[in-house]
C-alpha cells in the first residue's frame, strides 16, 4: 500500500528488468497495433473525420441499444454481486446441509457459457420451455412469452456470471480471520452483523475486481440478447461486429468501441479510489481459518436453505437439458421439443469422426495452455510492482495494459496484422503474419486486463510485513518472491490460469484473422460446423462442442483448482481443525493456499472497535 | 523462514509440481505436433508429383467449406494430386482477412465469396488477374466484369423469398417482397433479419434497393425505396439467434423468410416442412460464388493449375451432385442434378446493376443498421 515516488522505484535492477520487458511488450503488442488500426479507421486518408460521431449520434437504434449495454452493466454489477456472495457464503460461510452438491451446482458456469448457456435457459423458460408449460397449466392465462426482454437477459446473465465470485470472492473469503468473528461474536454482533462489519469489509479488493469484470460482461453483452432480448433489449455488441466487419463502418465499429472501452476504464478509477488506502490483511498476530458458522434464527436458516436448493435448480437445469440436447438431433433442438426415444450418439459420432479429427483440440489445448501460463506467469512480477509501488509510473503502465479491453478482439487482431506484415523493428526485424506466433501473442494480450486486475487483488490481501520481515531477516527480492509471495497468491494464479485457459478454447474472433493456416484452432471448426448457414447439424455440433468442451473446462477446473484445496468445507481447515491448535501457524507467517489468508485487517480491528465502543 | 510453515510449502510445491507437469506436457504436444507437421511434408511432396508441380501446401479460403464441402475438396484435390489446406471463414469474415493480409498474403487461392466481396477483394489490390483454363466454359457475365478479370464463376445461388406451402396456397402466397408489408395478412407472418452481416441478407436488399435506384436520392435511392426498409423492419418477426428460419416454419412461429436456393431441398427434409418459393415479376437476385488467385502467392503456378482443376467441368459436376449446387460451367450442368437444373432454367433472374450495388452496399449497410432497424 506504499506509494513510492517514481524514481526510487528506479533504483531496484529487479523493477528495471521488468519494466524493460514490460515497456517492450507494451509498445510493440498493445500501443503501436491498435494506434495503427485507430489512425486507419479515424483518419482515413490522413484527414480526420468526425462521420462516425454524427452517424451514431443520429441514430435512435445505436441510441437505445448503447443505452440498453449501461443499463445491463450497471444492473448486472448489483445482481452479479448479491447472487454471488450469496452463493459462495452458502458454500464457504455458513453451515449449510448439502454444501457440497450446491458447490458443483454452482460451479457450472466454470465450464460453460455464450450462446448455448441462452439456449439453455429458453429450453426451460422459453415459450416452449419446460417451466412455462408446467405454469401455464396453473395459470392458463399466463403470457407463453413472459421469458424475455430487460429481464430474462438480466437474470441468465446473472446466473452465468457468478463464476469470479465462486473462484475469488470464495478464495478470499477463506482468508478471513476467525479468531475476529468469535471474538465480535462474543461481545454480542449478530450474524448480519459480522457479515456487514467484518467479513464483507475484508472481501473489498476482490469485490472492487469482480464488480469491474461483471460490468465490462454487461457492456459487452452478445448473445443473451440475441437470444432473449426480444424486440425492445437489444445491445450494441452485436452492431460493433457487424460493423468492424464491413470496411466502410469501421470507424462506427472504433467508435463505439472506444466508448464502452472509456466506460470501463471509468469504473475502473473508480474502484481504484474506493480501494485506495485500505488494508485488506490481518494484523493480527493470532489468526485462525474460518470455520463454518451456523444460522441461529430457524426462520432465517430455512429462508437459506430454500433459496440455495431453488438456485441450485436454476443452475444445474440449463446443464443437464443442454447435454440431454446434445444427443437430439438438430430440428429436435431448435423447435424445443424432446423424446426420450430419439436421443442417438449420431452427433457424437459425426463431430468426432471428422477428419481433421482430434488435432483442432489439441492445438487449442496447447495454444491457451501456452496463453494462459505466459499472461499469468509474466504479470505476477507486473501485478506485484503496480500494486507495492503507486506512482504515476506505474498508475500509466496499468492504464495501458487494459488496453485490450477497450477494442473488441477482430479489431485487436488487424492491428496485429498491418503492424506485422512487414519486416518490423519493434520484433527484431520480423514478419509475424503468416507465423503460430502471432496467435499465442494475441491470446496473451487479449487476456492481460483480466489477469492483472484479479492477480492485483489477490497481492492487495497480503500482509506486507510478512515480506518486510523476509527482508530484515537478508532475503532478496527474488527470493521473497518465490518462497513468500508466491505461495500465497498461487491459488488465485492457477484459478485465472484456468479460467483463460478454459476461455480461449473456443475463440474464434482473434483465431479467424491470426491462426497459421495449417495450425487451426478449435474455434474455426466449431465455425465451420455450427454455423447458421452450415445446415441442420450445426446447431446439434453446436450442443456437442459445448458439451466436448465442458469436458475440458470440466477437468482442468478439477486439476488446476478443485484439488488445490479450494473445495467447500475447505480441506485445509479441517485439517488444521484436526491439529486442533491454530497456533500452530500463528507466527509462521505463512500459512495456507489463499491470497487473503491471514485475517482480519485494520479495517476491520476498527469495525470491531466500533462494536466494543 | 517460510520452511517453518510445513503445511503450506507442501501444498504450493505440489501445486507448482503439478503446473510443472502440465507445462511439461503442453511441451511434449508442441513438440509431436511439430513432427507431426514435418512428417506431413515429404509426404505431400510424394503425392503431388502426379501434378507435376512443387509439393507446397496451397491455402485456400473459402466460406463455401461447411456441410462436409472442405473435406470433400479436401480428398478430391488430393487425389488429383493437390495438398491443400482449407481455411474456413464467414464471406465477411474472409473478405477482411484477404484485404488484411495484402502485404504478405498467406492464401494462395480464395473461393465461393459471391461478386460483391471479391469486388471489395480486388479494389483492394489483394487478388490478381487470371484466365482459367475454362473460362471459355462459363458466361463470362457472371465473372468480374472489368476487362482484367480477377474473379470467376463457379455457381449460382438464388436469393428467394420462401414460404410454407403446407399453409398457403401459391394463389395466397406473396407475389413479391414488397406484399409482405403492403399487405395486413402477411405483416406479421415473415421472418426479418436481425443484422445485414450475412451475405443473404445483404443481397436480398440489392434486389430491393436497386429497383429505386435515384441519382438524387439518399446513397442513390429514392425515398420510395428507403420508405420499403422502414416497412420491412416495422414489421415481420425478428429472427431468432440460432434458430434456423425452417424450425420457426415448423413450429409455426412464422410462414415465410429469405433463403437461398441451395438449403431448401435439405431443410424441408429435416424438418418435415414444404416449402415454395415466390418469383417476383422483376426476378430473383443470383448470387454468383467466384474463385480468384490470391496476389503475391509464392506458389503461383501451383494455384493456377489448382483453379484450372477445381473450375473444370468434371469437378464443377461432381460438386454440383454432391452439394446439391447449380454449376456455371456449362458442361458441368449436365452433371448437376436435374431438379436443380430444372429450377434454374424455368428463374427468372432479377436484373441487377452490381457496380451500382458494391459501390453503395457498405453505406447502404450502415444507414439500415442506424436508421432503419429495430
Amino acid at each position: 500500500m506504499s506509494s513510492t515516488p517514481a524514481r526510487t522505484m528506479l533504483r531496484s535492477p529487479f523493477i528495471i528488468i521488468v519494466g524493460t520487458v514490460l515497456t517492450w511488450f507494451i509498445a510493440a503488442f498493445l500501443v503501436w497495433p491498435n494506434a495503427n488500426v485507430l489512425i486507419e479507421t479515424f483518419f482515413p486518408g490522413g484527414t480526420f473525420s468526425g462521420r462516425a460521431a454524427e452517424k451514431l449520434l443520429s441514430s435512435q437504434r445505436a441510441m437505445k441499444s448503447l443505452g440498453n449495454s449501461f443499463l445491463l452493466a450497471v444492473a448486472l454489477s448489483i445482481t452479479v454481486n448479491v447472487v454471488g456472495i450469496f452463493i459462495v457464503l452458502v458454500t464457504h460461510y455458513f453451515r449449510i446441509r448439502g454444501s457440497r452438491i450446491l458447490f458443483l451446482g454452482y460451479a457450472t458456469t466454470f465450464i460453460y457459457g455464450g450462446i448455448v448457456l441462452a439456449a439453455g435457459y429458453k429450453f426451460i423458460y422459453g415459450d416452449k420451455g419446460i417451466v412455462t408449460a408446467f405454469l401455464l397449466n396453473i395459470f392458463p392465462g399466463m403470457e407463453p412469452d413472459w421469458f424475455s426482454g430487460f429481464f430474462a437477459v438480466l437474470a441468465v446473465m446473472t446466473f452465468a456470471t457468478t463464476t469470479n465470485h465462486m473462484l475469488f470472492v470464495a478464495n478470499a473469503l477463506k482468508g478471513v480471520d476467525y479468531q475476529t468473528i468469535e471474538a465480535a461474536r462474543n461481545l454480542g454482533a449478530s450474524t448480519w452483523t459480522i457479515l456487514r462489519r467484518i467479513v464483507l469489509p475484508m472481501l473489498k479488493p476482490t469485490l472492487f475486481a469482480v464488480t469491474i469484470l461483471s460490468f465490462l460482461t454487461g457492456l459487452g453483452a452478445l448473445s443473451a440478447p440475441q437470444v432473449l432480448g426480444g424486440r425492445d433489449f437489444q445491445t450494441i455488441t452485436p452492431m460493433i461486429l457487424t460493423f468492424t466487419n464491413s470496411p466502410t463502418s469501421r470507424d462506427l465499429a472504433a467508435l463505439l468501441a472506444v466508448i464502452l472501452g472509456v466506460a470501463t476504464m471509468l469504473m475502473l478509477a473508480v474502484m481504484s479510489r474506493l480501494e485506495k488506502g485500505g488494508t485488506y490483511f490481518s494484523v493480527s498476530k493470532v489468526s485462525s481459518a474460518l470455520q463454518k458458522q451456523r444460522i441461529t434464527n430457524p426462520a432465517a436458516n430455512i429462508a437459506v436453505h430454500a433459496a440455495a436448493y431453488l438456485l441450485f435448480a436454476v443452475y444445474t437445469l440449463p446443464v443437464v437439458l443442454i447435454v440431454l440436447f446434445s444427443f437430439a438431433d438438430g430440428a429436435a433442438i431448435q423447435t424445443g421439443q424432446l423424446s426420450p426415444g430419439s436421443l442417438t450418439i449420431d452427433n457424437y459420432v459425426r463431430v468426432l469422426t471428422q477428419p481433421a479429427g482430434l488435432r483442432p483440440f489439441i492445438v487449442s489445448v496447447i495454444y491457451s495452455a501456452l496463453a494462459a501460463a505466459i499472461a499469468v506467469g509474466g504479470l505476477l512480477f507486473v501485478a506485484r510492482i503496480l500494486q507495492k509501488h503507486k506512482n504515476w509510473v506505474t498508475g500509466l503502465f496499468e492504464y495501458l495494459l487494459h488496453i485490450p479491453w477497450i477494442l473488441p478482439s477482430a479489431l485487436l487482431a488487424l492491428g496485429l496484422i498491418i503492424s506485422y506484415d512487414h519486416p518490423n523493428p519493434l520484433v527484431g526485424g520480423a514478419v509475424l503474419t503468416g507465423t503460430t506466433v502471432i496467435l499465442l501473442i494475441a491470446f496473451v494480450t487479449v487476456k492481460i486486463p483480466f489477469t492483472l486486475r484479479m492477480l492485483k487483488a489477490s497481492f492487495a490481501s497480503i500482509n506486507s510485513s510478512l515480506e518486510e520481515a523476509a527482508t530484515i531477516m537478508g532475503a532478496k527480492t527474488i527470493y521473497v518472491f518465490r518462497r513468500i509471495l508466491l505461495p500465497l497468491v498461487l491459488p488465485a494464479a492457477a484459478a485465472i490460469a484456468a479460467l483463460n485457459f478454459n476461455s480461449m478454447l473456443d475463440d474464434y474472433d482473434t483465431a479467424i484473422f491470426l491462426a497459421h493456416p495449417l495450425v487451426q484452432p478449435l474455434g474455426l471448426v466449431i465455425k465451420a460446423n455450427t454455423d447458421g448457414a452450415e445446415g441442420v447439424d450445426g446447431v446439434s455440433n453446436t450442443f456437442v462442442y459445448t458439451v466436448l468442451l465442458m469436458v475440458i473446462t470440466g477437468l482442468t477446473m478439477y486439476l488446476v483448482y478443485g484439488r488445490s484445496g479450494s473445495r467447500p468445507g475447505g480441506r485445509h481447515g479441517s485439517k488444521r481443525g484436526k491439529r486442533g491448535t491454530p497456533d500452530a501457524d500463528a507466527g509462521t507467517a505463512v500459512p495456507v493456499g489463499s491470497p487473503a489468508t491471514e485475517a482480519a485487517g485494520a479495517k476491520v480491528s476498527t469495525a470491531s472497535g466500533g462494536l466494543t465502543g | 523462514m517460510p520452511d517453518n510453515a510445513p503445511v503450506p510449502v507442501q501444498k504450493w510445491v505440489s501445486i507448482v509440481h503439478k503446473l510443472k507437469t502440465m507445462a511439461a506436457a503442453a511441451v511434449a504436444v508442441t513438440l509431436l505436433a511439430g513432427c507431426g507437421a514435418g512428417a506431413a511434408a515429404p509426404e505431400a511432396t510424394g503425392s503431388s508429383s502426379a501434378a507435376g508441380a512443387s509439393g507446397e501446401t496451397l491455402v485456400v479460403y473459402t466460406n463455401s467449406n461447411g456441410e462436409g464441402r472442405g473435406d470433400w475438396l479436401t480428398k478430391k484435390a488430393a487425389d488429383a494430386g493437390f495438398k491443400i489446406e482449407i481455411v474456413g471463414a464467414g464471406g465477411a469474415d474472409a473478405t477482411n482477412k484477404l484485404i488484411a493480409e495484402k502485404n504478405n498474403p498467406i492464401a494462395d487461392v480464395a473461393f465461393g465469396l459471391n461478386n460483391m466481396y471479391f469486388a471489395q477483394v480486388k479494389s483492394a489490390g489483394a487478388i490478381e488477374a487470371y484466365e482459367p483454363a475454362w473460362a471459355g466454359e462459363v458466361d463470362a457475365s457472371l465473372a468480374d466484369s472489368d476487362d482484367d478479370k480477377a474473379y470467376w464463376p463457379l455457381v449460382k445461388q438464388a436469393i428467394l423469398l420462401g414460404y410454407n406451402s403446407d399453409k398457403i396456397t401459391p394463389e395466397q402466397a406473396p407475389k413479391d417482397w414488397t406484399d409482405l408489408w403492403s399487405k395486413d395478412e402477411f405483416k406479421t407472418r415473415y421472418e426479418r433479419v436481425t443484422g445485414l452481416g450475412t451475405a443473404t441478407a445483404q443481397l436480398v436488399f440489392a434486389g430491393i434497393l436497386s429497383r429505386y435506384k435515384d441519382d438524387s436520392g439518399d446513397l442513390g435511392i429514392s425515398d420510395e425505396g428507403w420508405k420499403q426498409v422502414e416497412q420491412y423492419f416495422k414489421n415481420g418477426s425478428p429472427a431468432v439467434a440460432k434458430t434456423d428460419l425452417f424450425a420457426r416454419i415448423a413450429s409455426g412461429d412464422v410462414d415465410m423468410g429469405q433463403m437461398p436456393s441451395s438449403i431448401v431441398a435439405e431443410r424441408e427434409k429435416s424438418f418435415k416442412v414444404n416449402v415454395e418459393t415466390v418469383v417476383p415479376s422483376v426476378g430473383v437476385p443470383l448470387a454468383v460464388e467466384q474463385v480468384a488467385l490470391v496476389k503475391g502467392t509464392d506458389k503461383k503456378e501451383q494455384a493456377q493449375k489448382f483453379i484450372d482443376w477445381f473450375g473444370s467441368a468434371d469437378v464443377q459436376g461432381e460438386w454440383a451432385q454432391q452439394f446439391n449446387s447449380m454449376p456455371v460451367n456449362k458442361s458441368a450442368a449436365a452433371k448437376a442434378k436435374p431438379e436443380v437444373v430444372e429450377f434454374f432454367d424455368g428463374l427468372k433472374q432479377q436484373d441487377i446493376d452490381w457496380n451500382f450495388v458494391q459501390e453503395n452496399m457498405g453505406a447502404w449497410v450502415e444507414k439500415i443498421e442506424l436508421e432503419y432497424m429495430t
